[in-house]
């Protein structure tokens, strides 16, 4: 574990750090599962992951720990990577069935 | 309230706020500004954590460089139109709300019931000096998690080629 | 003196290159594609010569061991010789090793076996010149040599075991010889059956010695000695004594496991000769006599050792009274004097039983060969109602066959008399009226069927066809000397133990390795009495089959076939008339093998079926089936989850969070 130098106690209570960042991950959850735009429901998902960033943020901040900077480094850096990737899918989409709604898109079924 | 909870409150507030803005609104180029404007939210808070760098990162790549290639994605394909149809489905709708809002309350009790902090004694100094981060974090990424960071690497390298690849006009 | 092991080694020797050249020279006749004919000269002689030498070898290296042991035995002075070659197996403390034990009763078993052995290996090289097979029955007939020597030799229970099961199989090879005949090939598999109904009670015999002992080494016959003076034995000993028995029935051919051995004359008559008359099935009267010791010890046990033996001799004697195939009748009468042999142990006279065991082996073996040169001579004829004044035609034959008849029939000075006479001595000096009256009924009947046999075949008119009677002759000298020198030891080798104190040679020799017995003395009076009652039954029994078969059919049976019952003799097809049911039974075999096949072996293909059917086709298959049906029913419910709507696997990935956040937190 590396410490960040000195742990000063938080001026915020770290519980409201917390549920900031379950209640934002929620709301993108929602997105996620409501929308019937891909992109939209994209975006939802960018939100969840942004959402647990902060959590992980205030973990470390609570630890003192900054392998959690670390961590978000890494998921943004990912997140980045998949964004470009996730869109380029949904162009192909669009070009092969002139639509981005989630629901057209199923013969994938019994 | 002292100064801190002040910006806290507001920063949190306005990032839920336009997250649910983001959630509600149809058309999706209003959903990515909105979505950008809770970045900048959750960034501050991410200052307050102590975390400047990552505050800095989110800004630049994630509001900055993500958003903004989702905007050119919305307008390469001029999808501004609004949904016109009804819900096709709308009982797995109502039950994906419900599930979201259940998990949503568990997740809560999870995340609330996590152990008090202290690891080292808590100093009754200074606030962390905001400009030590960044060679922590170096160091950690160039020892610890060296494989992790080089293997990131081949992965954007991998991401950007598919992404070329993906979005090529077929050539018949 | 070069080690005992050699003995048995020398012959399968014998048997590695006859079998390794007949195999070669069978496989380079079938590419050839030739085949069906005797074999060229240079063969017949290679196997001859390989397969005869191998054997006659063993027999001077058995007579070079134990006449000198023997010498100091009659003074006195010598000891059991055990050569151990190596250890088989060990397991902590217990351990069995391959050695080989030359005492008074293994030697007296070698004698014979090796030198009745060479003479019949020397006949078959005339008997079966005419066969294909001819290396391949020298091959096998060694390879019964080795294991026959195994058994004799063996210094502990399991060798002797592996001696057992080597005569076994041989004897399902030979009897199995014209394998392309599917009832000698039956009667292989049936002989081999019937034996490893035996094996069982051998086997778990075996166990149960060790766990009495700890050893099956045969020094636990030591101990078993010891404690004939400390009382009586705990019930396991019955139990192993019984087991033994069990063993020694099957292999020995006692009732009811006796039904192999008339169907084992399909095999070649000199195998006849070798393996079910002078060797192999008295391997369980050496068995019982080896472990005397130990059934000396269940006196229980011997009264039914006794009993079966008496009850084997009478009804076998029976059977053998209405059979017409000449090989049948000497079978039968095998099997009657086996039991002759288990009456004389049942009694505690050991050495009376292994003396009839030795001139058993010398008369039978010639009465066996002499058959096989009539049926030689007749070209492969069995039925004696087809025969007939044969005597003039074959006199060598008919000589040697009469005096080992003779010699069977227990008439003086003849070598089955006085084994006969010392058994049904030892039966009425012990004490057991009903037994002797058995003995003495059956010494009368076998009386009277062996001179049937002699009558049917060598007196009167013949009976065969033309064609026959124009082809006799006799035959060549290797069979007819073997003949000779058997019948030669049908005379000599009762001369060995003589009662009333004239020869007290075999009881000596054989006491130090038997188990002790309470001596029932007799007046001399009462010995001649007895010796004269059996002389009498023996002597009414040839008269009357003398008068019923005279072989010369009467002129009012001029209308009848020639193979007739009523013209071989009508005097006793009268007699068959008059007998009715039982006679039937009698005629019939007592319909042993229906009984088997009816009340045994039905019952058994019955389970079979039921296992087959029942259990394995529905209950086995039937869940293979069902679980292909419940996987593939699963499979037809579980594909209605692949909706193909992202939202709905969203939804589902959602639900299962829920679910496992849901345990973490209130589990």
């Amino acid at each position: 574990m590396s410490p960040l130098p000195g742990i000063a106690p938080m001026s915020v209570p770290p519980a409201a750090f917390l549920a900031a960042g379950t209640i934002l991950f929620v709301i993108g959850l929602i997105g996620a599962l409501l929308k019937r735009n891909a992109l939209s429901i994209f975006l939802s998902i960018e939100l969840m992951m942004n959402a647990v960033n902060l959590l992980f943020l205030t973990w470390g901040r609570m630890r003192g720990d900054a392998s959690s900077h670390v961590i978000v480094f890494f998921v943004i850096a990912i997140a980045a990577a998949e964004a470009a990737v996730g869109l380029a899918v949904f162009v192909a989409l669009f070009r092969a069935r002139q639509t981005i709604e989630v629901d057209r898109v199923n013969l994938l079924k019994w | 309230m002292t100064g801190d909870l002040l910006l806290f409150a507001f920063s949190a507030g306005l990032a839920i706020a336009f997250a649910l803005a983001m959630v509600v609104q149809k058309t999706p180029v209003r959903s990515v500004l909105a979505l950008v404007v809770t970045f900048f939210g959750m960034a501050v808070l991410a200052v307050m954590l102590a975390a400047p760098f990552i505050a800095a990162i989110i800004v630049i790549v994630y509001a900055g460089a993500i958003l903004v290639l989702f905007l050119f994605v919305i307008m390469l394909l001029n999808l501004n139109e609004e949904a016109r149809e009804k819900e096709t489905r709308p009982v797995q709708r109502a039950l994906g709300l419900v599930a979201a809002l259940a998990l949503g309350g568990l997740l809560l009790g999870v995340t609330l019931r996590a152990p008090a902090p202290p690891v080292g004694t808590p100093s009754a100094g200074p606030r962390i000096p905001l400009l030590d981060e960044i060679p922590v974090i170096g160091r950690l990424l160039f020892s610890d998690y060296l494989f992790a960071f080089e293997a990131v690497a081949v992965l954007l390298l991998a991401a950007a080629v598919g992404a070329l690849i993906l979005s090529k006009r077929r050539m018949d | 003196m070069k080690p005992l092991y050699w003995i048995p080694l020398l012959p399968l020797l014998g048997f590695v290159l006859n079998g390794a050249v007949a195999l070669a020279s069978s496989s380079r006749r079938a590419r050839r594609g030739e085949g069906g004919e005797r074999l060229p000269y240079g063969e017949r002689l290679f196997h001859g010569i390989v397969g005869v030498g191998s054997v006659g070898a063993a027999t001077v290296l058995a007579f070079g061991a134990l006449v000198p042991w023997s010498e100091q035995a009659f003074a006195g002075r010598a000891l059991p010789v055990v050569e151990t070659a190596f250890t088989w197996m060990f397991a902590g403390d217990f351990s069995v090793a391959v050695a080989f034990r030359l005492d008074a009763l293994s030697a007296l078993m070698l004698s014979f076996v090796t030198f009745v052995g060479t003479l019949i290996h020397l006949y078959s090289v005339g008997y079966m010149q005419e066969e294909e097979g001819y290396g391949r029955y020298f091959a096998f007939l060694n390879l019964f040599m080795f294991a026959m020597l195994t058994l004799v030799l063996g210094a502990n229970l399991p060798v002797l075991f592996i001696g057992w099961e080597g005569v076994g199989l041989c004897s399902y090879l030979l009897i199995g010889y014209y394998y392309d005949k599917d009832f000698a090939a039956a009667a292989g598999k049936k002989a081999f059956v019937v034996n490893r109904v035996g094996d069982v009670g051998f086997v778990l015999g075996i166990f149960g010695v060790l766990a009495l002992f700890g050893t099956t080494d045969f020094s636990f016959l030591e101990a078993a000695k010891q404690q004939v003076l400390s009382g009586s034995a705990p019930l396991s000993v019955y139990a192993v004594c019984l087991l033994l028995f069990l063993g020694a029935c099957g292999k020995s051919a006692q009732v009811p496991l006796y039904v192999w051995l008339p169907d084992a004359m399909a095999g070649p008559t000199p195998v006849s000769a070798l393996i079910h008359a002078a060797t192999m099935v008295t391997a369980g009267v050496y068995l019982v006599a080896r472990t005397s010791a130990l059934f000396v010890l269940a006196p229980d046990a011997l009264t039914l050792v006794a009993w079966v033996g008496a009850g084997t001799a009478v009804f076998a004697a029976s059977i053998g009274l209405a059979q017409n195939d000449i090989k049948k009748v000497l079978a039968y009468s095998t099997v009657s004097q086996l039991g002759y042999m288990f009456l004389a142990c049942g009694v505690g006279a050991f050495a009376a039983g292994m003396f009839h065991v030795f001139t058993h082996s010398f008369f039978k073996a010639c009465l066996f060969l002499g058959s096989g040169s009539v049926i030689h001579a007749l070209h492969h004829e069995q039925d004696m109602r087809k025969m007939g004044g044969l005597a003039p035609r074959l006199p060598q034959t008919f000589r040697t066959m009469l005096i080992a008849t003779l010699a069977i029939a227990g008439i003086v000075p003849f070598a089955g008399f006085f084994s006969k006479d010392q058994i049904l001595g030892s039966v009425a000096a012990g004490g057991h009226p009903a037994l002797y009256v058995v003995g003495v009924a059956t010494a009368a009947m076998t009386a009277f069927y062996m001179f049937r046999l002699i009558r049917m075949t060598f007196a009167g008119e013949f009976r065969g066809t033309h064609e026959q009677e124009h082809h006799l002759h006799e035959s060549p000298a290797t069979m007819t000397v073997p003949l000779w020198i058997l019948a030669a030891g049908s005379v000599l080798s009762g001369f060995i133990w003589v009662p009333m104190g004239v020869s007290n040679l075999l009881p000596r020799f054989l006491a130090p390795a038997l188990a002790e017995m309470p001596e029932h003395h007799m007046s001399h009076g009462a010995e001649l009495g007895l010796m004269a009652l059996s002389l009498g039954a023996a002597l009414a029994g040839i008269a009357l089959a003398v008068r019923w078969y005279t072989g010369r059919p009467a002129p009012e049976h001029a209308a009848h076939r020639p193979a007739e019952e009523i013209v071989v003799s009508p005097a006793a097809a009268a007699f068959c008339g008059k007998t009715g049911l039982l006679g039937a039974l009698v005629k019939n075999k007592w319909n042993v093998d229906e009984g088997i096949e009816a009340g045994v072996l039905g019952p058994f293909r019955g389970i079979g079926r039921v296992l087959w059917k029942g259990v394995d086709a529905l209950v086995i298959d039937g869940i293979a089936n069902a679980s292909a049906f419940l996987v593939e029913l699963a499979g037809d419910l579980l594909r209605f989850f692949t909706t193909g709507n992202v939202r709905n696997y969203a939804l589902g990935f959602t639900l299962g969070a829920l679910v496992l956040v849901a345990y973490v937190l209130f589990f």
